[in-house]
């Protein structure tokens, strides 16, 4: 059969079009909106035709003497860190504990550890608020009992990220796991019989085997940890009601003050675009680097 | 180099008893086959040897030491896995000082060892590659360097052929048999493939339902099977099989076929009765005179050097007969057959064999 070029791009295109609409609508549209917003000193919403005034860069030349900028970049960086490498151990300790277990032993305790991870973060809000509530918290009680002074662990700058830091790997680390696991089912037994014939010792097998074999996964895990925790919002939002906002700020937490509490919509704006960078730069450079060192293994 | 002992050793997979009892001694520096269909048990032994399965009961000895409560590595065996079990981040230099890095081995050591396995398996020019480089065939000569740095006790392969292909399997077999030779030391088999028990094998376990058959050389495999699942199991064309009703006095017995015709041979049984009775196709003659029975011709299969002659005789089982390779039989012939009576075996209604004169 001879088949109408021309006639088959035009289904193409019309098939695609429906996507190409949406995505362009939702995505490329507001992405371009929001750059050209970054320059301007406009106001979200706006009320009646209003004249946009431009600013060229004075929305990106003010961050650097931004109080509220600084300490919600600080933040988040110093999230990151809590949160990215030490939630990937914690995943890939996790991971390697359930694949020792077999059939529905592991089926249920692969479950109860993936459970938090499909909460809804309101969910995971009450959660430790009951846990960890200066008044009535059960673990006050524990503190209690054990007499060790009662903590406001939300309310203490101190406490707030590292806490912060600690619920949301327990949340996330479900899906991390999930991904170790696969990358663990994916190395074959043999390999590790053939280690033990070759009298290797647990830690070798774990240095020399397992790990470097699992490394590109470790490497996706990274990445994926590292794009999610740059874009902190919700838990910090929630813990903070009622403590210190300002002093608990993220990224996103300042864009969202800027923007729907300042009605600033050019200066959140900037810090968007700022962050959209930092994001862009970093996981590509993460992920080059991960793919490097798995090279020089 | 050493000798391998299993003393009534037994294995259960949970209520599932995978071997039952065995006892078997492999001498030092003898190259054993175990051959059996899958679900015998095959493998599962050999990996008890290795230390990959515990054992339940029973002992095993390498070179005179009790070995079955040690860890896999201190057994002083290696493995050569069907799949290579290469570790496929590893150079080839890495994969096999990998081993010998584990129990300290000094760096100068290795590096003789490895230089050395290179020299004998023909693959200096590949050690700084990954498996992920080399074909099957090298993976496979990977693998058993792996097992020679070691200069273990003993070698053990699980079917190292059956992922080479056709052509590669030959001549693997034949490298395999060469370095036998060359480096003498005991080495335990495991395949399904008779052809590379017969080739390979000093001597060749069968191994059938947990348990073993027979244990002997191949030509004493072959030519007097213990029973008929080892008669049917080695040698291909497989054997044929023929119904008869055996009636004996003393030495001399008489087989009536299913068609009628009968066959004398010098056998000792221990009753007259219902027994099957066995021959091998290159006994079956094509003949133009009389023979012992006649059949007709279904099948002819011109090999080159011989000639398959699928026969079905008048009660309609089926028989295999081996002609030259210049024969003229063509499908719907009549042929007469001769048996050669004495390869004939007969086989009771428990299996057990008796073979003619």
């Amino acid at each position: 059969m001879i088949r109408n070029a021309r006639k088959d791009t035009l289904i193409a295109y019309v098939l695609i079009a429906p996507f190409v609409a949406i995505y362009g609508l939702i995505f490329v549209y507001p992405t371009i909106d929001m750059f050209i917003l970054s320059f301007q000193d406009a106001p979200l919403i706006t009320f009646g035709p209003q004249t946009p005034e431009w600013t060229g860069l004075d929305n990106y030349t003010r961050l650097p003497d931004d109080r509220r900028f600084g300490t919600a970049f600080w933040n988040t960086a110093y999230f990151v860190l809590l949160t990215v490498v030490p939630g990937t151990l914690v995943a890939l300790a996790i991971a390697m504990g359930i694949t020792r277990l077999s059939g529905r032993l592991q089926a249920l305790v692969l479950a109860l550890f993936f459970l938090p991870y499909i909460l809804p973060v309101s969910v995971v809000y009450r959660i430790w608020d009951w846990t960890l509530n200066f008044q009535f918290g059960i673990a006050m009680h524990l503190f209690d009992v054990l007499g060790i002074d009662r903590v406001p662990i939300f309310k203490t700058s101190t406490w707030f990220m590292p806490a912060v830091a600690f619920v949301t790997i327990w949340w996330t680390c479900g899906f991390s796991i999930l991904l170790f696991l696969a990358g663990l089912r994916a190395i074959p037994t043999e390999i590790y019989e053939a280690a033990e014939l070759d009298n290797a010792g647990r830690w070798t097998v774990f240095r020399k085997l397992t790990w470097p074999l699992l490394w590109p996964i470790t490497a996706l895990v990274l990445t994926i940890q590292l794009i999610l925790q740059l874009k902190i919002f919700d838990q910090v939002y929630l813990f903070s009601i009622g403590g210190r906002p300002n002093d608990n700020l993220v990224m996103v937490y300042y864009i969202y003050q800027r923007a729907f509490q300042n009605d600033d919509g050019g200066r959140a704006a900037a810090i968007a675009v700022v962050l959209f960078l930092i994001v862009i730069v970093v996981s590509v450079l993460n992920f080059q680097l991960l793919r490097l060192a798995e090279r020089k293994t | 180099m050493a000798e391998i002992a299993l003393q009534n050793v037994s294995k259960s997979f949970g209520a599932v008893e995978v071997i039952k009892d065995i006892s078997l001694k492999v001498e030092q520096g003898e190259f054993v086959v175990f051959l059996g269909p899958s679900g015998s048990g095959k493998s599962t032994l050999l990996r008890m040897i290795a230390g990959l399965e515990s054992i339940d009961r029973g002992k095993l000895l390498i070179g005179g030491r009790e070995c079955q409560d040690l860890a896999p590595g201190q057994r002083d065996v290696a493995m050569v896995f069907q799949n290579y079990a290469l570790y496929p981040h590893m150079t080839v230099r890495e994969n096999m000082a990998f081993g010998l890095r584990n129990v300290g081995m000094n760096e100068k050591d290795i590096a003789e060892r490895v230089a050395d396995a290179g020299r004998i398996l023909e693959m200096d020019a590949l050690l700084d590659r990954r498996p992920s480089q080399l074909s099957g065939g090298q993976r496979q000569r990977v693998a058993i360097g792996r097992a020679i740095v070691k200069e273990p006790a003993a070698f053990l392969f699980d079917e190292p052929l059956s992922n080479l292909d056709a052509a590669l399997r030959v001549r693997t077999r034949v490298e395999l048999a060469q370095l036998h030779q060359r480096i003498a030391a005991t080495m335990i088999y495991v395949t399904h493939d008779q052809t590379e028990a017969m080739t390979l094998a000093d001597r060749i376990v069968i191994l059938n339902d947990c348990r073993i058959e027979q244990i002997g050389t191949p030509m004493e495999v072959y030519t007097y099977p213990a029973s008929r699942f080892v008669a049917g199991f080695v040698g291909s064309p497989g054997m044929n099989f023929l119904k008869a009703e055996v009636t004996t006095s003393g030495k001399e017995a008489v087989a009536t076929l299913g068609d009628g015709s009968r066959v004398e041979m010098t056998v000792t049984i221990p009753d007259s009765g219902a027994y099957e009775l066995g021959i091998r196709p290159e006994a079956v003659h094509v003949t133009a005179e009389e023979g012992d029975t006649t059949g007709e011709a279904t099948v002819v299969e011109h090999l080159g050097d011989r000639t398959l002659v699928y026969a079905r005789l008048g009660d309609g089982t089926e028989v295999i007969a081996l002609d030259g390779g210049r024969s003229q039989v063509a499908p719907g012939d009549t042929v007469a057959l001769r048996f050669d009576t004495s390869q004939l075996h007969l086989f009771d209604s428990a299996g057990h064999a008796y073979h003619a004169d």
